[in-house]
Order: structure tokens, then C-alpha cells, then sequence
């Protein structure tokens, strides 16, 4: 078991290693200049080479990386060409939001996906099954900003129940209570996410019910919900479990649009504006700490392998 | 069983009723401004972001303002004398101003903060390259002494888009030319900094040591009474929550609103519009340096002969109220409007451009259209004008990018013939960017050299209107620049803020309005 975990961290950090050689490469081959974004439209030449000049953007590209590299392994994200703030500030304000928001909206996906997606597959073949997986289908289809801005005309602007926009941290003023800014967006966020989920509880759940074990079950006599809880349910689970790993990593770096329509302060926002600017030390580190999330997250689900089917053999 | 879960429910709903009834944000004295983007510094001597100087101008002050005709009146200036033809300008200061940071306001302050916004501001060498010397006469006196008499000189030193702030000495001298950290924004504005955190906000809280001038508020000039305790601009990207926002109470003020809506929120109770009286005017700017319009201003004719601006404003606007086809580059009422050269504005003759382009000798060869996917209007715009080209026959391939890569692009005078971009209000001709040499398009002729030395070379109103005319009229002939046509942005406010006016002057300040 400690021989595999080494072998996938190692593993792990020669993908990250080479993560950050793709990304630093790719946000230099975008055309466009974070310094013409800085200065503005009427800077004069000497303006911009004096800056260039300060930021180290006369160096070759290589210098650069090394440069940043070395910072990196010492626990420094660099400085934010834009905000003139440390990047690992940045990222730690942006994520509490991305965090606290996929949290909440894990919990819509559990809360909505697994036991409808149970129903429909109990009920598989009738008008309930049919009419949950069409509404399904129906919130997987639409787009999240229109969920989104019709939420927010009808729970904020017309009943006035729930704020439009914007997030304030719970450890500011208003406390918990500030978690109802998440209300909307989660719900937006859960929507495409849980009707995934409920697909994929019903498709599994009707998988492990054609096994043999379960024929078994229900002629000796056990009770069909027993059979339905305990012998299908449970191995069906595996599958959506592995899921709900990969679908909170999606939700941090997959958020930038609900981001936007509810105007949160989460990273995923953070790192398109920051493409647009082309703040590069931003753009990079905050793709490098979610490729370090997947890794992290991809090497817990494998290990979660061994404690959820005892048959997975991690050597 | 049954009946611990219904309790367990019943009581997760109340909590969640509980939970929802105070919707509020900040504290009631906060007015929480819904802004389209981020500032990239608030240091106003730096940059010409309009969302900068929209949130500078509380911080800090120019030595003059303006009024709501658009007249320079003293803010931290008291008075000035003009001495050797205009060429002597001798500025006296108040007393008793104040920076937040506790420090008086005297001459020295003056003198490095106009130094540095020369040497390294993004519009200070207008004024500064022909300054021969910069002094503090007198703890409250500054003599600026210039090559040139300068006409615009006033009107420059009020205008605080990329302009002359005043800040501490010390802070300038520390500065230099990086742009000024956070925690040194310092001035002496009726607002003073507080916080910038990225992504949330920019927040501003009252400066109760604030010294105003002793005089109604007109425009930006005048008394500038903070009647809130703090202003909170906050990012929104999203032009439907920004809206949204305003209507659900959430935010007291969104700017940049976009045309469509208009119709719409105009009979909305919940919200107010309020109209900006400076338009914004889209401009196609020609390369003077390189390519197929570099020298031949006859092409640039036929280019300009081939559009049909109304129909452009008409496509990337929409709604008429929020455009008007204007030719001069001034709105009529300014003092600064002439319709010289104007007749050539928007003729939309495709037959006749076809004609001037074939004895220009134009042989099909492409013209490259830079324009960016940022500003749906340039895009929209851009669209239009290549269709009508090519019903001249002129054959105009579009080069579709991102604003920052149309920044780089520009620069590089291989990289493009034409690009689309805007212009913001401004109080003087001289600040046409078109009229600046190294202002991409490069435009240097030596008419324009001459006219321009005419125009900024004498401090006679008259003759500096009579000069201008000219120059708008060569602008027409040598066509460096392409004016699409005014636009109106417009902005809502929450009904219950008490004096904003009817339109926003420039950029919409918060001094003087309570809620």
C-alpha cells in the first residue's frame, strides 16, 4: 500500500512538473501583453519598455521559467502584474468562494441526484422514470447563465428572498449567514451536475440489478427495498462515489460562468479576467494549484478504491 | 420516526427562512457601486482607464475642476496670474487643504506631483514637454514657466483622466515611475482609500478632515460634500446581474449598461437612468507608417467616402436615443464644435468610392481591419464597414482578436492598415489622441505639425477655435483617423439616491449624493 502511494506521488509531481511547463509555455504563446493592458490605451513606447523592463519580460523565455519555477518550489506564486498583490493572496481570497461553492453544491448533487436517480431506476420503465430522466436531459441541456439570470429575476429581483450577487466572506460580517449569497449559485451549479449523477446512480443501479447475487437475494426471500438498499444501492455507489471526486474538481475550475452571471469572487472568474489582462503570474498559478487539486483528488479516489470494493488490488 | 424527520424538516425550513430575511450587503451609509470591470492601478498620473479615474476622482484633486460647461474652475488652486504673453503661469494655492494622511497641502507637493505626471504620466507631456521650469515660489505659490504660451494649459491640469493629480510629495519621490502601491494612495479628495481587495472591491470611506472649496458644487468643481460614509465599487462583469443587482437593492448604482436594455428599464420604477452628456465616439484609425494607406490620403478618401456611419451606429447601438451621427468631434453645444470638414462624414456612395479608389490607384490589395471581440460595438461596427468597402470594391480582410492582443498588434505597424477602437469625452482638442504623434497611426504630416503648433501656440480662445476647425477639416482631408459617431453610455441608479442630477457629466461621482 505505501509502495503504491510513493509510486503515484511520484508520478504525481512528474505530471505537475510538466503541467507547469505546458502552461508557462502556452500563456507565453498567446499573443498580447500584459503591459499594453497595464498602461492603457495612450501609454508611449518608453512606457511600456520601462515596464517590460521592471517585470523581467525582456528576458528569455526560458530565464523566465526558471525564475519562476525556483520561486515556486520556495512557496512563492510571484506578484500579480495587475493587482501588485502576492498571487497566493489572490488565490487564497478566490478560494474560499470556489471552495465554500462547491461544497454546497456537492451537496444539492447528493442531495437531488442519487436518491431520484434510485427512484427512476425502482420505477424503470414508467411514466416517473420517463419524466424524471426527460427533466434530467432538460437540466443538463440548458445553459447555466440562463438558470442563472432567471433565478436571480425571480428569487432576487422580484421576491427579494435571496441577494443577486456577489459573495462576503463568512469570516466578515454577517458570519454563516453570509452563505445564502451560494443559495442561487449552487443550485445553478447543481443542476447540469445532479442530473449527471442521477443518470449515472440509475444506469448503475440498473447494471448491478441484472447480477446474479441480486436474483439470489430476492429468492430467498429478502425484502425488495432491503435488496434495493443494501444489494444494489451499495455496489451501485462505486461508480457515482469515483464520480464525485472528478465532479468537485470540475465544479472549482468549471464555475467560471456561474461565477460571472452571480458576479462571485471565485478563481475560476479570477483566471479568465486574468487571461484577458494576460496577468500571467495569476493565470499560472492558479492553474497550477488546480492541476495539483486534480492530482490530489485523482490519488484519493484510487486509494478510496481499495476501502470501497476490497476486491481492487492497488499493487 | 416519521415524526422527528418532519420536525427535523419543518425546523431546517424556518432556519433557511431565518437565514434569508436580512438582505442587506455593506453597512446603510455603504453606496455600493455595480462597476463592468477592475481598475489595473488607481494611480491617476499612470494610466487613462476610464474605471480608474471614475474611482480616483474621490481621492484625489486636480488643481482645477470643471464646472457643467465644461470651464476650469480652482479646486486646490486658488487663483492665477498669467504674466509674458501667457508663457508665465503663476498658480497660488489654498491653505488649510489637507491630505488624508494628515499632512498640509503646500507648493512642494505641487511641484513633484506635476513633475513626476510630466516626466512619466500618460498625458503629462502634452503640457510638460515645453516647460522650462516648475518652482514653488512660495509655500503656496507655483510659477510654471513654458517655451510656448498654451492655450489647453488650464483645461489640463482639471482634467483627471490620466492627469495631475496631487499627491504628497514624499509618496511622488518614492514613486517615481512605478506606478504608486495601495497603501500610498494618498490625497486630498472628500474621500479617502480604505481597501482594495481583487475580485471584491475597491472601498473608499469619508475623509472628515476634508477642506473644500467655499463654493456651490458645479459639475466637478465647487464644494464636494461626502454625504456617505463609504463607497464600495465592486466588480460585476455581467451586464444582467448589474441590472439585477440595482433592481433587488443589492447595489445602488451599475455602470456601462448596454443599449438593448434600454427600452426596457426606461419605464422600469425600480431603477433610475441616468445619461452620460459626454459621448463616447468609436474611431478608425489609418497606418501612416506602413502599408497600402501609409502616404495615399486619396485611398483614405474613398475608404471614408464608402461609409454609411448611421447604419453602422444603427447595427452596434441599436437604440436612437443612446447615438447620434456627428461628424465633428466635439457634441454640438461644446464650445469646441465646428462642422469644418464635416460634409465628407458619412456619405455612404459606394460608386464614388469605387471611382476615387481606382485614381488612387488601388489594385485590390487586402487592407488589414484590426479589431477586437471585447467591445461588441467596434465588432459590430468593424462588420458593417467591411461590408460597405466591399460593395466599393475594396477589399478589406478583418483581423478578429482579443483587446490585449490588439494592443500589442497595434503597436506594430506591420501587423495592421486599420483598427477599430473608441474615444472617451475630453475637454480640449489637444487631447484627441489622433493629434498625438506616437499615438498608433502614427499621423505626423507637416500640415498637421503646423497646425497643431498654431493651435496649442497662442492662448486666444478664438484663435485657438479657428485653429481647430482647421485641423478638424485636415482631418477630414488626410483622413488619419475615421470617426464613427456619438455614442450616449448610460447608467442606472437605485431611485432612493438623492443628488445625482439627470446626466452624468463624464464619469459619475458620489460626492454630494446620498441615500
Amino acid at each position: 500500500m505505501l509502495a503504491y502511494v510513493l509510486k503515484r506521488t511520484g508520478a504525481a509531481i512528474a505530471t505537475l512538473v510538466a503541467a507547469s511547463i505546458v502552461i508557462f509555455i502556452f500563456i507565453h504563446l498567446i499573443p498580447g501583453d500584459p503591459i499594453y493592458v497595464m498602461l492603457g490605451d495612450e501609454a508611449t513606447p518608453e512606457q511600456v519598455e520601462a515596464l517590460r523592463i521592471r517585470l523581467g519580460y525582456d528576458q528569455p523565455i526560458y530565464v523566465q521559467y526558471f525564475y519562476w519555477a525556483g520561486n515556486v518550489l520556495r512557496g512563492d506564486l510571484g506578484t500579480s502584474i495587475f493587482f501588485q498583490e502576492p498571487v497566493t493572496l489572490i488565490i487564497r481570497d478566490g478560494a474560499e468562494t470556489s471552495l465554500l461553492l462547491a461544497t454546497v453544491t456537492m451537496v444539492w448533487i447528493v442531495a437531488l441526484g442519487v436518491p431520484v436517480g434510485v427512484l427512476a431506476a425502482i420505477r424503470q420503465g414508467t411514466w416517473i422514470d420517463q419524466g424524471l430522466s426527460g427533466i434530467a436531459m432538460l437540466l443538463a441541456s440548458i445553459p447555466t447563465f440562463w438558470v442563472g439570470l432567471y433565478l436571480i429575476l425571480i428569487f432576487a429581483a422580484n421576491l427579494g428572498w435571496l441577494p443577486s450577487s456577489g459573495y462576503p466572506s463568512i469570516f466578515e460580517e454577517g458570519g454563516l449567514s453570509n452563505l445564502r449569497y451560494l443559495l442561487l449559485p449552487s443550485l445553478t451549479l447543481a443542476a447540469p451536475n445532479a442530473a449527471l449523477i442521477l443518470r449515472l446512480t440509475r444506469a448503475s443501479m440498473l447494471d448491478v440489478a441484472k447480477e446474479d447475487y441480486v436474483r439470489t437475494a430476492r429468492s430467498k426471500g429478502i425484502r425488495p427495498y432491503r435488496v434495493v438498499l443494501r444489494h444494489i444501492l451499495r455496489n451501485a455507489l462505486l461508480a457515482v462515489v469515483s464520480a464525485f471526486g472528478f465532479t468537485f474538481a470540475a465544479l472549482i475550475s468549471e464555475a467560471v460562468v456561474t461565477e460571472t452571471v452571480f458576479a462571485l469572487p471565485g478563481i475560476g472568474r479570477m483566471v479568465v479576467q486574468s487571461i484577458l489582462r494576460r496577468d500571467y503570474p495569476v493565470i499560472q498559478g492558479v492553474i497550477l494549484v488546480i492541476v495539483c487539486l486534480y492530482l490530489v483528488i485523482n490519488l484519493l479516489v484510487d486509494i478510496s478504491y481499495r476501502y470501497l470494493d476490497p476486491r481492487v488490488d492497488l499493487e | 420516526m416519521r415524526h422527528s424527520l418532519r420536525n427535523l424538516l419543518s425546523g431546517a425550513a424556518l432556519a433557511l427562512l431565518a437565514g434569508l430575511a436580512p438582505v442587506t450587503g455593506a453597512s446603510a451609509e455603504t453606496l455600493r457601486y455595480a462597476t463592468i470591470g477592475e481598475p489595473p492601478s488607481l494611480d491617476v498620473h499612470m494610466g487613462t482607464a476610464t474605471i480608474a479615474a471614475t474611482i480616483g476622482q474621490h481621492m484625489f484633486e486636480t488643481l482645477y475642476a470643471f464646472d457643467s460647461t465644461f470651464e476650469p474652475q480652482p479646486l486646490l488652486a486658488s487663483g492665477e496670474q498669467l504674466l509674458d504673453d501667457g508663457r508665465t503661469i503663476v498658480m497660488t494655492l489654498r491653505q488649510g487643504v489637507k491630505f488624508h494622511n494628515g499632512k498640509e497641502m503646500t507648493a512642494e507637493d505641487v511641484v513633484a506631483s506635476l513633475k513626476r505626471w510630466g516626466e512619466f504620466g500618460a498625458r503629462g507631456k502634452l503640457l510638460m514637454a515645453n516647460a522650462t521650469s516648475l518652482e514653488a515660489t512660495g509655500p503656496y505659490e507655483v510659477t510654471l514657466k513654458l517655451s510656448e504660451p498654451n492655450g489647453a494649459w488650464k483645461s489640463m491640469l482639471a482634467f483627471p483622466n490620466g492627469g495631475p493629480v496631487i499627491y504628497p510629495s514624499e509618496i511622488v519621490t518614492a514613486a517615481a515611475g512605478e506606478p504608486i502601491a495601495p497603501e500610498n494612495y494618498v490625497g486630498t479628495g472628500p474621500f479617502k482609500f480604505k481597501e482594495w481587495r481583487g475580485n471584491r472591491h475597491v472601498e473608499l470611506v469619508k475623509f472628515d478632515e476634508y477642506v473644500g472649496v467655499d463654493a456651490p458644487a458645479d459639475g466637478y468643481a465647487g464644494a464636494r460634500v461626502a454625504e456617505v460614509d463609504a463607497i464600495r465599487f465592486i466588480p460585476v462583469p455581467d451586464v444582467g446581474t448589474r441590472v439585477s443587482g440595482v433592481q433587488a437593492g443589492d447595489y445602488d448604482y451599475a455602470e456601462f449598461i448596454s443599449g438593448d436594455l434600454y427600452g426596457v428599464l426606461k419605464d422600469d420604477p425600480s431603477v433610475k437612468i441616468h445619461l452620460s452628456g459626454a459621448p463616447i465616439f468609436g474611431l478608425m484609425f489609418m497606418n501612416s507608417k506602413e502599408g497600402p494607406l501609409a502616404n495615399n490620403f486619396e485611398l483614405r478618401r474613398a475608404i471614408q467616402t464608402a461609409l454609411n456611419k448611421e447604419e453602422a451606429l444603427r447595427v452596434s447601438v441599436g437604440e436612437e436615443a443612446l447615438w447620434k451621427a456627428n461628424g465633428s468631434f466635439f457634441p454640438e453645444g461644446n464650445i469646441w464644435y465646428t462642422e469644418a470638414g464635416t460634409e465628407a462624414y458619412s456619405e455612404g456612395n459606394p460608386e464614388k468610392a469605387k471611382e476615387m479608389a481606382a485614381a488612387a490607384g488601388y489594385d485590390g490589395t487586402p487592407i488589414k481591419l484590426l479589431v477586437s471581440t471585447n467591445y461588441k460595438t467596434h465588432f459590430d461596427q468593424a462588420t458593417v464597414f467591411t461590408r460597405q468597402l466591399a460593395d466599393a470594391g475594396i477589399n478589406v480582410q478583418m483581423v478578429v482578436v482579443d483587446w490585449a492582443t490588439l494592443l500589442k498588434k497595434r503597436a506594430q505597424p506591420d501587423q495592421w492598415d486599420m483598427f477599430v477602437t473608441h474615444h472617451g469625452n475630453i475637454p480640449d482638442p489637444i487631447l484627441l489622441t489622433a493629434l498625438n504623434d506616437s499615438y498608433p497611426g502614427w499621423w505626423a504630416t507637416e500640415d498637421k505639425t503646423a497646425l497643431k503648433a498654431k493651435f496649442t501656440g497662442t492662448s486666444d480662445l478664438a484663435a485657438r477655435r479657428a485653429a481647430w476647425s482647421e485641423l478638424q477639416a485636415l482631418i477630414y482631408e488626410q483622413v488619419p483617423t475615421i470617426k464613427v459617431g456619438d455614442v450616449y453610455s448610460y447608467d442606472i441608479a437605485s431611485p432612493s439616491l438623492k443628488g445625482m442630477g439627470e446626466t452624468t457629466l463624464i464619469w459619475p461621482h458620489f460626492w454630494g449624493v446620498s441615500k
